[in-house]
């Protein structure tokens, strides 16, 4: 019995650093979010004037909001697409193929990854610079005439991010996708080959499946993640206003004084990526093939 | 078995309290590992904060690393410090809205806070808007440290009631005007000497100028980021109707932007955004304005709005030969009309919330003192004080002549008013749409439309 009551103390000390972190620096700031979303009030000020939902009101009626929240689902949609099928083929392509210097690649594709954000900025900012960028003096060389297309100034301005977006984000997921393709056993593969499968078969028949729950993770993860990173990538990258984020908005708001605002758009965003990545793993739902 | 699991609990105490005071202490810390935090302090003092009240007094101040560098604040301190007794805890940072934003949100306010209005943060705005900024009327009757004279009689006419400074029209200044600068259009004087023209007195020979350097293949303009356009829209209000146009277009009166002068305004800026070199908009974000600047040194735009402070911030970058900087104010809206050129000035604050509001007052005083503006000076930032003109050189003392060349100043700013939801900023409103009319995704029409239904709201706001 004793020993029984000290076990529980044991526990209950192994857990208390972990759920007072949480509590303190999750659980209340997620709480004052919700309820500063209902109050009018500056970033640095203490007093505050209750407004109810009157935030969510002007909210939904924000031409801005509405154009930054269409931005995120813009990104969402296609930075998903594009990483996931880049990071799928190359994994497979590292994986099933014997390529030289595949280490090599390796570590290039996952270069992206460890750089941060800025420093991303500043190398895009060199890549779409009008003129003589690297991007535009690449075109220019090989449609013969001088090519000055301005990346970051709308409409290309979406492009860019989605490129550097999918850029910075194919190393990692591939490297996720190599590990779980590598426990997939050769011998399937070499019966699939003996019965005449293709290798474009056995990727979608084979690999896809086996490697699924490891994608269904992955891409909530990554849901998540973009609307984040999309976020650092506008603000770092272009000028405010020229292609803005949900987040960026929220920001925004912010720095104009209207931190109760700020916060509206934050609870609306938070409820949008609560339900989007339920949804996302509502629909991804399989039965999980055993090996 | 006892001693194993006294010691397992004995140990996870240990981590849990650990992990916990990790979380105290403070922003402190968090601020030094961003900024540059220097005291002049003896490295073995106290923190400020703990020490006894009376033997050593502090303060903490907070200053921006604009294109004057921080090695004056730094020198400025040490002086002030020599002076008075009063030790300075000083930060400096590019950005430094973020290293003492989250401190401040806390509760912990900088005792002098010098950064000005027109930042992408707006920091300054927000405090104005929350009423959080301190009555420092009082300054102006201080004496200035270490001398005889009061800061009134070293602050030049004009300086101190301005709506930037007494921003509640209730005749107190809250903002020290710090360092001022003439804004106007800069551009390469040996490109335009070389190829004989000159800097245009009106607007329609603004206009012949940019054919003539198109047919050169040079674009007439270009500006860093729209930023930039305030000190260019409040010269071009100046110069288009004058004082009083200027008043009710900032306390947005009702119907100001339909008035003849409004629309003068907004054929100048639509024309101009034709005239435009047509990355500029591309380029015109916190990267790579640097790049839209660069397109004046290479001769590839004729003309950019800016201040003085460029010649520093451009000083290590690559140029055309024989390039030599030229600054000139606004053309005048029709021949004999006047040309305006925008006084823009840095502003120095105490928050309400600062502490030591008696001793950041002296610290603001002695920024007036000689000692204090022959250090400014020499880092090329010039400060408001009579006579200050005897004592400039090199480029400078051409800029800061503009004035006797005939442009008239132009003081100034839009009035501040309320954060309201769904409204807006200034720079949001009035210059962040001129991208748009470059690359031609807006119309004027539709900025004008904007602006009249933004002004109406702002007028409703009004401090």
């Amino acid at each position: 019995m004793r020993n029984n009551t000290s076990f529980r103390l044991f526990l209950i000390l192994c857990i208390a650093p972990a759920a007072i972190l949480f509590t303190i620096f999750m659980a209340i700031p997620t709480f004052n979010v919700f309820r500063m979303s209902l109050y009018e009030r500056g970033a640095y000020t203490p007093d505050e004037l209750f407004v109810g939902l009157g935030n969510f009101e002007v909210l939904f009626g924000d031409v801005k909001f509405i154009s930054s929240m269409q931005n995120t689902i813009l990104l969402i949609v296609f930075v998903t697409i594009f990483t996931f099928f880049f990071a799928l083929i190359f994994a497979a392509i590292l994986t099933r193929e014997k390529i030289r210097g595949q280490n090599f690649f390796r570590v290039v594709f996952y270069i992206p990854n460890i750089l941060s954000v800025v420093v991303i900025a500043g190398i895009f900012s060199a890549v779409y610079r009008p003129e003589n960028g690297m991007l535009n003096s690449t075109l220019s060389m090989l449609s013969g005439q001088t090519v000055q297309i301005l990346w970051k100034d709308q409409p290309m301005v979406i492009v860019s991010i989605i490129i550097a977006m999918v850029w910075q984000a194919i190393g990692y997921y591939m490297v996720m996708y190599m590990a779980s393709m590598s426990a997939v056993p050769e011998s399937i593969y070499e019966s699939a080959g003996i019965d005449g499968a293709s290798r474009t078969t056995q990727f979608f028949s084979i690999t896809i499946p086996l490697i699924w729950a490891n994608i269904r993770t992955t891409l909530t993860f990554f849901i998540i993640s973009t609307i984040n990173m999309a976020f650092m990538f506008v603000k770092a990258m272009v000028a405010k206003g020229m292609a803005d984020v949900g987040l960026s908005f929220m920001y925004n708001q912010k720095d104009a004084g209207l931190y109760g605002y700020s916060m509206a758009a934050g609870v609306v965003i938070f409820v949008f990526s609560f339900l989007l990545s339920a949804a996302v793993n509502l629909v991804t739902k399989r039965d999980i093939l055993e090996m | 078995m006892k001693f194993k699991q006294a010691l397992s609990i004995a140990l996870s105490l240990v981590f849990s309290i650990a992990a916990l005071s990790g979380c105290s202490g403070g922003s402190a810390p968090a601020v030094d590992s961003q900024a540059s935090t220097s005291s002049n302090a003896p490295e073995s003092s106290a923190p400020p904060n703990d020490a006894p009240s009376g033997s050593a007094r502090s303060i903490s101040v907070a200053a921006l690393e604009a294109g004057y560098g921080v090695e004056m604040w730094g020198k400025v301190v040490e002086a002030f410090t020599a002076e008075t007794g009063i030790e300075v805890e000083l930060t400096t940072d590019k950005f430094i809205e973020d290293v003492i934003g989250p401190a401040m949100q806390g509760g912990e306010f900088p005792d002098v806070i010098q950064v000005s209005t027109g930042r992408e943060k707006g920091l300054t705005e927000q405090f104005i808007k929350s009423n959080q900024i301190a009555d420092i009327n009082d300054i102006l009757d201080m004496t200035v440290p270490g001398e005889s004279v009061k800061v009134s009689e070293k602050i030049a006419a004009g300086f101190t009631d301005t709506k930037l400074t007494n921003p509640y029209s209730d005749g107190k200044t809250y903002l020290a005007p710090l360092f001022y600068s003439p804004c106007g259009l800069f551009y390469n004087a040996g490109l335009f000497e070389e190829k004989g023209w000159e800097a245009p007195k009106t607007w329609d020979e603004m206009w012949e100028l940019g054919d003539k350097a198109k047919a050169e293949g040079i674009y007439l303009f270009t500006y860093p980021t729209t930023g930039y356009f305030d000190a260019f829209l409040y010269a071009l209000m100046y110069s288009a109707g004058g004082p009083e146009f200027f008043n009710e277009a900032t306390t947005y009166s009702e119907g100001v932007w339909d008035t003849p002068e409004a629309q003068i305004c907004f054929d100048i800026i639509a024309k101009l955004a034709e005239y435009t070199n047509p990355i500029t908009p591309a380029q015109a974000n916190d990267t790579d304005f640097t790049q839209n600047q660069q397109l004046i040194l290479d001769n590839k735009a004729l003309f950019m709005p800016n201040g003085t402070w460029i010649i520093g911030e451009m000083a290590e970058a690559p140029r055309a030969d024989g390039f030599q900087w030229g600054m000139t104010a606004l053309p005048a809206v029709s021949e004999g009309g006047d040309s305006y050129s925008y006084t823009w000035f840095d502003q120095a604050w105490i928050p309400s919330g600062a502490e030591n509001k008696e001793d950041a007052k002296q610290f603001i005083a002695f920024l007036y003192s000689d000692k204090a503006s022959e250090i400014f000076a020499a880092s090329g930032a010039i400060q408001p004080i009579k006579n200050i003109a005897e004592k400039l050189e090199g480029d400078n003392k051409l800029f800061y002549s503009i004035y006797e060349n005939g442009a008239k100043a132009a003081m100034g700013n839009f009035a501040a008013y309320n954060a309201t939801a769904g409204l807006g900023t200034v720079r949001e409103v009035f210059l962040d749409p001129v991208n748009g009319l470059v690359s031609g995704n807006i119309t004027t029409e539709q900025w004008l439309n904007d602006i009249k239904a933004a002004s109406d709201l702002m007028r409703a706001n009004l401090k």
